[in-house]
């Protein structure tokens, strides 16, 4: 058991080397481009495991604060008049709490409902946000979208300062994410997901528990969001509140594994970078959606609690099978 | 006046064809409690569908129904017991991310085979419209809310007045139960999900006749269709005729009074506003249920 | 594949780096190269990223069967962009850092040239593009962009303006309606033709801005038939522009005169679906099949022969398309080098001739005192210049006739 623990923390350890040290290993920018993506989907797939995976309460609108907090970002460069460079970074944190402000009120509202109900008001909830960016034209600048500064830096280092910007979010959700598994918040809200009507009655706080999960997961989204409009530099009503990235967020944590830490960094990390070079391969035949959804399908009915449950399952299965090796006194193996 | 009483009139007819593609999603939820995100990309492959049966055999688009309905109920039972009736655990969760993908699917086929190019199914009367009062109808709207209510009418007839209706409304109402009593509801299931279907096929036709659409038009069909049970109660047929009525008529009066802008808009301020007071709906029941 | 790309790129940057040296034209047959554009094949702009593959590609064929762009033999590579910002900017990235590819053309419209400009301008790679002229494209304070049409977007619709106000008093519309989509690119023009109008006298009916994402255009082509103006200017794109015709025809609205910012100059795409009721229906436009602009002939009788149909089936965007090429052509001939730096030198002066007629670029990359846009209008089944006098195949069909 103990090296288990020590090979697991080994593990962690090299993988962040790896990921620090990434844009002096593969420099060239096409790759630090896909980087990027994939350490946002890492960030984004882990904030939302907050609430999805750790209460059972699946939003399907987190795109809604994605956008939310980009929009937010490039208002605030736009009216405090911010040089392009590092300094827009540090306004991040300011997306992050609007965010939460804004996930405060729509969260008091959209938590009176439950299951299947709750899903589709955070949709509606994501539309209508969306109808806002679009409509409010004085402020978000509508359908002709809004302007970020662009930072000088050349070609080859672009990428470079999103890319951390980028690890550290994920790193702060991951952070976020551990610190909440081990303490009693955390265990509430695994109780709400498991029995919510049981939970109030012994006593668990569930109405600010769930707004609580809501909100952290909303501003870290809306933080990494702002990252995003940076990057991009240009952003529009409808490709920053997207379907497509709420729903995708989704797709990679229940593909890693609902509700573990791990599962949904494995999960962005397999369909990030698939999914980008699916589309600029395959984009023009259309058929990459299909590819895509096959995939998809397959690991859904496979796998169904997701790659790391179901790999943990394995392993333990296949450890229970091999008997001690040692002649000293073993404890029996619980299942 | 005339105006708004012109787009009341409007949304009346286009709530029709509304209530009949939502009609069918609330059914699929009542039965098997999924949520079929891929209901709008299936009213998008019934327009396909008739789109290819008119052009190549000359066929009027509301008679290629003759085929397409079968078809898709086919297609319907086929695609329920392959990737939903597997589906044991976390239920409705993983609906979601099942019918998402076979949403994609759908939307990869008919981009591959049709292209991404708008189109919209053409009847030689499609422009043909005749004067009440001020203003005018388009016959095409006026067919379109007929079938629809012809297909509610035998979607109620079936449920309330037949022996398999009877046995798919107790698995609504409670499946463990209607197992007990000898309901086959895997069976039940499947014929729910083909019914869906058939309904989705018959909406496809009005839409694809009144709107050019192409394989990405599934989106917005989607987001207010699950608007529209919501607001009706998930599950309650009744209810989400009710609520897809409501929606378009004030949808379509906000566009001409207030301004076209903020026409979704209002769509989504009723949901919000009837779920302030009434958390499940319309005509839904508040059940104590397991996440 | 990949090794041959990479012999290009060598080779490629053999040849900039004997060009900068300050040799000219290369006498033996150049290395192959390869031309990157990110294309719309799915999502919102696939109908008109279809058109833009069709002119590049007949391009590239026509270059090639002349011995290649200043010898080098031409490969188009296309990538989709699912008409996605996140896609886009990945596209550019890959093609110029990954593939190497030797130029970039630009993608389908205003929205997703913008993002694609600023990752383009950061490897100093030229820009020129077919279909990104929304003013906000030009206030970004790049240097690489060049809008290959004849005039900026706002003005588009000054040519349909000024054959307004030129009418008899008697016989001038007394009113006008006006809707938009919040687009950059057609609401700049419906808003600058409305304050020429009303400032020529005529009132305004009607006048909405709706949002991009609207589904259902009835209600407000409902509104315009009901304002009763006589005449209607629509800022649409195809499929809006064909359901408001559709609603018209059904409500028996006909006003004397209906102009729409794109769509009927998409050629087969919009006559399919109107038929005979295209008639008089005016667009605004700087190219038509049977316009006689530099090598337009040639273009319209080769595309025939590549593609079938007719030339009233052609679109407007493969004719833009093949502007670009044409344009970097002239330019490369003209510094005697494809090195991108020495392309953008040369393209902010001088006039480049295209199917479009004649254009130069200001120091932003906007089209200049160029020959301005004219208006087209669908007469007996073929789109035809009208106005002004000067390129005009016909009057112009006024009041319109009636729908059919």
């Amino acid at each position: 058991m103990l090296q288990a623990g020590v090979l697991k923390i080994a593990g962690i350890i090299v993988l962040f080397a790896i990921a620090l040290a990434l844009p002096a290993i593969a420099p060239d920018p096409a790759t630090t481009n896909i980087a990027v993506f994939t350490m946002m989907y890492v960030g984004l797939a882990t904030a939302w495991n907050i609430m999805g995976g750790y209460t059972g309460y699946i939003s399907l609108g987190h795109a809604g604060f994605f956008g939310f907090g980009s929009y937010t970002l490039g208002l605030l460069l736009a009216h405090l008049g911010v040089a392009a460079g590092y300094t827009p970074f540090l306004l991040v944190p300011v997306a992050g709490l609007a965010t939460a402000v804004l996930a405060l009120g729509i969260g008091w509202f959209a938590l009176r409902t439950r299951a299947a109900t709750f899903v589709i008001v955070t949709i509606a909830f994501m539309f209508m946000l969306q109808l806002l960016a679009e409509n409010l034209v004085g402020l978000t600048g509508g359908g002709g979208g809004l302007g970020f500064p662009v930072p000088p830096w050349s070609g080859d280092y672009f990428n470079t300062p999103y890319y951390y910007a980028m690890l550290a979010l994920a790193t702060l959700a991951l952070g976020i994410s551990w610190r909440i598994r081990r303490s009693k918040f955390g265990l509430g809200l695994l109780a709400i997901r498991d029995d919510e009507d049981k939970a109030l009655a012994v006593g668990v706080p569930t109405r600010a528990f769930k707004l609580t999960a809501f909100v952290v997961s909303a501003a870290l989204v809306g933080m990494i969001g702002a990252v995003y409009g940076y990057y991009v530099t240009y952003i529009y009503p409808q490709f920053v509140v997207d379907p497509l990235i709420g729903i995708s967020m989704v797709l990679m944590v229940f593909l890693g594994g609902l509700g573990t830490l791990s599962g949904p960094v494995l999960g962005a990390l397999i369909l990030e970078p698939a999914q980008l070079w699916l589309a600029y391969n395959y984009g023009a035949s259309r058929l990459y959606l299909v590819l895509y959804a096959a995939v998809f399908l397959a690991v859904i009915l496979v796998l169904p609690r997701g790659i790391v449950p179901s790999l943990t399952v394995l392993i333990e299965r296949r450890r229970m099978r091999t008997p001690p090796a040692a002649p000293a006194p073993q404890q029996a193996v619980m299942p | 006046m005339t105006l708004v009483l012109e787009a009341a009139v409007l949304g009346v007819l286009t709530g029709g064809v509304y209530a009949l593609m939502a009609s069918g999603l609330t059914l699929i939820f009542g039965v098997m409690r999924i949520i079929n995100v891929g209901h709008g990309a299936l009213v998008v492959l019934g327009a396909y569908l008739s789109f290819a049966a008119s052009r190549s055999l000359g066929m009027d688009p509301f008679v290629t129904l003759v085929i397409t309905m079968p078809v898709m109920f086919v297609l319907g039972l086929v695609l329920q017991s392959v990737f939903i009736r597997p589906l044991k655990t976390d239920r409705e969760a993983l609906s979601v991310l099942v019918t998402y993908a076979l949403a994609l699917g759908i939307e990869g086929l008919l981009g591959y085979f049709f292209t991404a190019n708008y189109v919209q199914l053409k009847a030689w009367y499609d422009t043909a419209s005749f004067p009440i009062g001020d203003f005018r109808v388009t016959y095409v709207y006026v067919f379109g809310f007929l079938l629809c209510l012809a297909i509610l009418g035998v979607m109620f007839l079936v449920l309330y007045h037949t022996t398999f209706g009877a046995s798919i409304r107790a698995t609504m109402l409670n499946r463990t139960a209607a197992q007990l009593i000898g309901i086959d509801v895997d069976r039940v299931s499947a014929v729910a999900f083909g019914i869906g279907m058939a309904t989705a096929a018959a909406g496809g036709v009005v839409f694809g006749i009144t709107t050019a659409f192409n394989p990405g038009s599934h989106y917005d069909l989607i987001s207010r269709l699950l608007t529209i049970i919501v607001l009706g109660g998930l599950g309650s047929l009744r209810g989400a005729i009710v609520a897809a009525l409501i929606m378009l008529v004030s949808e379509d009066i906000t566009a001409v009074v207030i301004s076209p802008v903020w026409a979704s808009f209002v769509f989504f301020v009723i949901l919000v506003l009837v779920l302030l007071f009434r958390p499940q709906g319309l005509y839904g029941v508040r059940v104590r249920e397991r996440i | 594949m990949r090794r041959r790309l990479m012999a290009a790129a060598v080779a490629a940057s053999g040849l900039v780096a004997a060009a900068c040296g300050g040799s000219t034209t290369p006498t033996a047959p150049a290395a192959p190269i390869t031309i990157g554009v990110s294309v719309s094949q799915t999502g919102d702009f696939s109908g008109d990223g279809k058109a833009l593959i069709q002119g590049y590609d007949l391009w590239a064929q026509d270059e090639n069967a002349k011995g290649g762009l200043l010898g080098h033999k031409i490969t188009m590579k296309y990538v989709d962009d699912a008409s996605s910002t996140q896609q886009v900017v990945t596209n550019y990235q890959n093609l110029i850092t990954l593939d190497k590819v030797a130029l970039v053309f630009g993608p389908f419209s205003s929205l997703l040239t913008i993002p694609a400009s600023t990752v383009v301008a950061r490897y100093n790679y030229a820009f020129p593009e077919p279909a990104g002229g929304g003013p906000h494209v030009f206030d970004r304070g790049l240097t690489n962009i060049f809008f290959v049409q004849p005039a900026a977007v706002e003005d588009n619709l000054v040519s349909y303006a000024q054959w307004l106000l030129s009418l008899p008093a008697d016989q001038r519309p007394a009113s006008a309606a006006y809707a938009t989509q919040d687009d950059p690119f057609t609401q700049p023009q419906v808003d600058k033709a409305k304050s020429l109008l009303e400032a020529g006298g005529i009132k305004t009916a009607y006048y909405k801005v709706y949002p991009a994402e609207t589904t259902d255009f009835t209600p407000i082509a409902l509104q315009v038939a009901n304002s009763k103006a006589d005449a209607v200017i629509l800022g649409t794109q195809l499929p809006d522009a064909v359901a408001f015709a559709k609603t018209f025809i059904q409500q028996q609205f006909n006003p004397k005169t209906i102009i729409e910012t794109t769509g009927p100059d998409q050629g087969a795409d919009y006559s399919g679906k109107l038929g005979a009721n295209t008639e008089g229906i005016m667009v605004p436009a700087g190219w038509t099949a049977d316009a006689t602009a530099y090598g337009n002939d040639k273009f319209v009788s080769a595309f025939i022969a590549k593609y079938g149909g007719t030339s009233a089936d052609i679109s407007a965007d493969a004719a833009e398309a093949y502007s670009v090429g044409q344009v970097v052509d002239e330019a490369a001939t003209k510094a005697g080098s494809i090195d991108n730096a020495k392309l953008i030198t040369t393209l902010h002066s001088g006039t480049y001739q295209t199917v479009q007629g004649p254009m130069s670029f200001d120091a932003t990359g906007k089209p200049q005192g160029g020959v301005g846009v004219y208006i087209e209008q669908w007469q007996g089944g073929k789109a035809i210049f009208v106005y002004p006098a000067s390129v005009a195949a016909a009057k112009p069909e006024y009041p319109k006739n009636t729908w059919k």
